[in-house]
């Protein structure tokens, strides 16, 4: 069953320009020029019950713009949306009680507050009864391990903690889909750890699907069975992490610090990356070519230090990055 | 002085790029001198009337005057800065730099205080020309006198709101003081010369601040006398030379007991 | 239904609570906060005991019915700024993408967003107006009219600024609308509406109400007249609904964050 259903989605915004100089801000109030920006094209994708899927791309994407579209935020300018059927353009409310939203750069709690007395706000604003809040919170409290700082105020927590926290509040209604726009953003890695633990967590024991947008390779590389890439406002990729890794994971580097030159040309499986005489730094494929064929085209003995590697995920998704701006 | 005049150019250029949020401020100043006209005129039964000395427009113009004159200097700024850098410790980085703290605070909010000047003059002469029809009588010797006290009384409210925010060196928070201030002006200062007040606080009200940044200019511009400018003009100098001198020992005295606590 | 706007109010006085609690975490500036509010706007006695001293009436008010007129003034000002404060900041919320975490909660996202704060100076200006009240001559007639003008006017106030700051999802500059609108309704409501006339005078019962919020208030109360009293109620609940209708009309024009101005 998909839970979340998008079709043929678009969103437009309109930009006001500024030409630079008093003269240009003095036109500008009273001859506004616009743009019109086009940050959704027509993008269609489906997510399934329980899935961990990352939504990525490079900065101005249309990432935020079709989360936000996802959790009712932003109106879009055509298209359809059904997120556990229901249209979040004219049943907003109804999908609030329904979806739970963290947004790493913003923050919902109140910092004067403790964790324990946000929790029971959010509880309020979902309608939730006193009672089953409570249980909701000890519950949490174990299962995440807030118990040392439960009832310190948000503002004297550590940046870790205020984001766990972010993300437990917005647990406290049980939502069955999970908005998470860059939890990890500007976290040191044992917390980065920490944060993905939880989620993982949640996705285990709540069956909770997780919808996540994240610059950092290893939220996804950790976390996602399941990657879409969006990239001026289209998609670009839609693919499982395993096909998407196996893809390039046919793609060996080897690099080889030699005795003597070796004049090598490009030949079919077999791409020269960096050749400085000496060092020699090559791409082999290797449904076209074994690894052991690539090495011999070298000359063995001739070999000093050598070293085979897979492609970094980060340069895989950069290079689908780069690949979409030509 | 070069230094001075510098950092003065260099605020009035920084303030040039809010040209339209400043016009935009004029606003409320507008439609206080709104309601104000129609105020005079319901208790102004006749136009020729006379009221404690004044004439209807004259008391328009007072307060277009007083309103202007308050647009520029309302230092709130220059205060809530003085007090922050106090307070932050900032003031610590200002001790070993070839420059009077005191002149160089001063400087800048004249600096920004310039282009509120032009812009709210001008506004607001459009505004009582409008409601008016006609300018008081005015010649080269009394506009040039109304410009030169209406610059005093800029650097005195500019003095006196740092002297208020340097008195965060002694206590906490400095800004009832500035309240007092501020209501002094306004409700004291702006709004009727000193003549509509009882007989017996005149003399008070002339040795206070409101005769020095409020009445004397706008009492210029609406009814200028040789006689009232000398005397204006002498309060002005005396007040910025005690001004300048209170700024300048609290600020040592403060910075002193910065030394010794070591920032 | 019921139950919806049950929760709903459950959680207004909640969020209302929770800002006050932020307010009051430093004791001497939330006290002296209110202080002197009330010593600012007794200093404005000044200026009307000056201008009695030139005539017994002004525009058509004695000295102690303009103390009422301060009163209902203060009293309005307050209510609205305390419990609505974010309405006077909703501009700002809409163009730098505020909504954002009001709209993925299942509530209502005007009053979420401009309850979400208290303005501490406000329960000085609140509890001026009912002194002023008490210098008018209190009984508890007045008093009852007096509470509830003061909580129709103060619905007024914020409609008004609703309505305004919704216009922030239309044109990028209406702040200075805001602004403008809203020292309109402040300054003019400590007047007598006598001083006024002409097209002005239409105005103030009109476009700039501040004759529905503070003169027909002191009229009733001097002389009740029950045809004044509905056009109150009338007026004030026609402002309310006109404030939630432009505030969602312009939500669909919402654009979060997103909104940047591009330079070339």
């Amino acid at each position: 069953m998909s839970i979340i259903k998008v079709e043929k989605l678009s969103k437009t915004f309109k930009v006001k320009l500024k030409e630079k100089g008093l003269k240009g801000s003095l036109k500008s109030i009273f001859k506004p020029r616009y743009k019109t920006i086009n940050a959704v094209k027509n993008i269609s994708f489906e997510v399934e019950k329980g899935e961990i899927i990352a939504f990525i791309g490079p900065n101005g994407a249309g990432k935020s713009t079709t989360i936000k579209m996802l959790t009712g935020i932003l109106y879009p300018n055509s298209g359809n949306i059904k997120v556990l059927d229901i249209d979040p353009k004219t049943e907003r409310k109804k999908l609030a009680y329904q979806i739970g939203t963290v947004f790493g750069q913003k923050e919902q709690l109140w910092t004067h507050l403790t964790p324990y007395d946000n929790f029971k706000f959010f509880g309020a604003i979902y309608d939730i009864p006193e009672s089953r809040v409570e249980k909701k919170i000890e519950e949490f409290k174990e299962l995440f391990e807030l118990e040392e700082f439960i009832n310190t105020p948000v503002r004297n927590l550590s940046l870790g903690q205020r984001i766990r926290c972010e993300i437990v509040a917005s647990l406290i209604h049980e939502p069955k889909v999970l908005f998470l726009d860059e939890p990890t953003i500007g976290l040191d890695p044992v917390v980065k750890e920490n944060i993905r633990t939880l989620i993982k967590i949640m996705n285990k024991e709540y069956k909770t699907t997780i919808f996540l947008t994240s610059h950092d390779i290893g939220d996804i590389e950790k976390l996602c069975k399941r990657v879409i890439i969006i990239n001026n406002g289209k998609i670009v990729l839609d693919d499982s992490m395993e096909n998407l890794k196996y893809h390039y994971l046919n793609k060996k580097i080897v690099e080889a610090k030699m005795k003597e030159k070796v004049n090598l040309d490009d030949e079919d499986g077999i791409t020269i990356l960096k050749d400085k005489g000496y060092n020699l730094k090559i791409e082999v494929d290797i449904t076209k070519k074994s690894v052991s064929d690539a090495i011999k085209l070298l000359n063995p003995d001739n070999i000093i230090d050598i070293n085979i590697s897979n492609t970094p995920l980060e340069d895989i998704i950069s290079n689908i990055y780069k690949e979409e701006k030509k | 002085m070069r230094k001075y005049l510098f950092i003065f150019k260099s605020e009035l250029m920084s303030t040039l790029q809010y040209v339209f949020n400043i016009a935009a401020g004029f606003i409320g100043c507008f439609i206080l001198l709104f309601i104000f006209l129609n105020l005079w005129q319901y208790i102004y039964s006749n136009p020729s009337e006379i009221i404690n000395g004044y004439t209807m427009n004259q008391m328009i113009w007072y307060i277009i005057i007083t309103e202007i004159l308050w647009g520029i200097s309302s230092g709130k700024k220059i205060c809530v800065k003085i007090s922050n850098d106090i307070k932050g410790g900032n003031i610590a980085y200002n001790l070993n730099k070839p420059y009077n703290y005191i002149l160089y605070s001063l400087f800048s909010h004249l600096g920004s205080a310039f282009v509120k000047a032009i812009i709210y003059t001008i506004l607001g002469m459009i505004v009582g020309f409008m409601f008016l029809g006609s300018f008081p009588n005015l010649n080269i010797l009394s506009i040039i006198a109304v410009i030169l006290t209406s610059v005093l009384s800029t650097i005195i409210s500019a003095l006196l709101v740092s002297f208020i925010g340097l008195f965060s060196f002694i206590i906490e928070d400095s800004t009832p003081f500035y309240w007092l201030y501020s209501k002094l002006i306004l409700i004291v200062g702006t709004i009727f010369p000193i003549e509509y007040f009882p007989s017996i606080i005149q003399p008070i009200l002339k040795l206070s601040p409101v005769y020095v940044v409020c009445y004397g200019p706008a009492k210029l511009f609406v009814d200028f006398s040789l006689n009232n400018f000398i005397t204006v003009f002498i309060s002005q100098i005396i007040y910025i030379g005690i001004g300048f001198g209170l700024c300048t020992l609290l600020y040592k005295k403060g910075v002193k007991n910065l030394n010794v606590n070591g920032g | 239904m019921l139950m919806e706007v049950k929760n709903q109010f459950k959680i207004t006085l909640l969020s209302v609570k929770y800002a006050l609690v932020r307010e009051m975490l430093n004791k001497t500036t939330f006290i002296t906060n209110i202080l002197f509010m009330i010593l600012n706007n007794a200093s404005f006695i000044i200026q009307w005991i000056v201008l009695y001293s030139l005539k017994d009436n002004i525009g058509g008010y004695t000295f102690n019915q303009v103390l009422l007129l301060w009163g209902i003034a203060a009293s309005t000002y307050g209510f609205s700024h305390f419990f609505f404060k974010n309405a006077y900041y909703l501009s700002d919320t809409i163009n730098n993408g505020k909504l954002d975490s009001f709209l993925v909660q299942p509530k209502n996202v005007l009053l979420s967003a401009i309850t979400n704060s208290v303005e501490t100076s406000a329960i000085g200006d609140f509890i001026y107006g009912y002194i002023m009240l008490f210098i008018f001559g209190f009984s508890i007639k007045n008093f009852i009219l007096f509470t509830f003008f003061t909580i129709c006017g103060g619905f007024i106030l914020t409609s008004i600024s609703v309505i305004l700051s919704s216009l922030s999802f239309w044109f990028n500059k209406s702040d200075i609308i805001v602004d403008t609108g809203n020292s309109l309704m402040t300054s003019l409501a400590t007047y007598p509406d006598g001083i006024f006339k002409g097209i002005v005078k239409i105005l103030i019962y009109t476009l700039i109400p501040a004759g529905i919020v503070n003169y027909i208030p002191v009229e009733i109360m001097t002389e009740f007249n029950i045809n004044l009293f509905l056009i109150v109620i009338i007026f004030t609940i026609t402002l309310i609904s006109l404030a939630f209708l432009i505030f969602y009309k312009g939500l669909k024009r919402y654009s979060s964050s997103n909104l940047m101005v591009a330079r070339i």
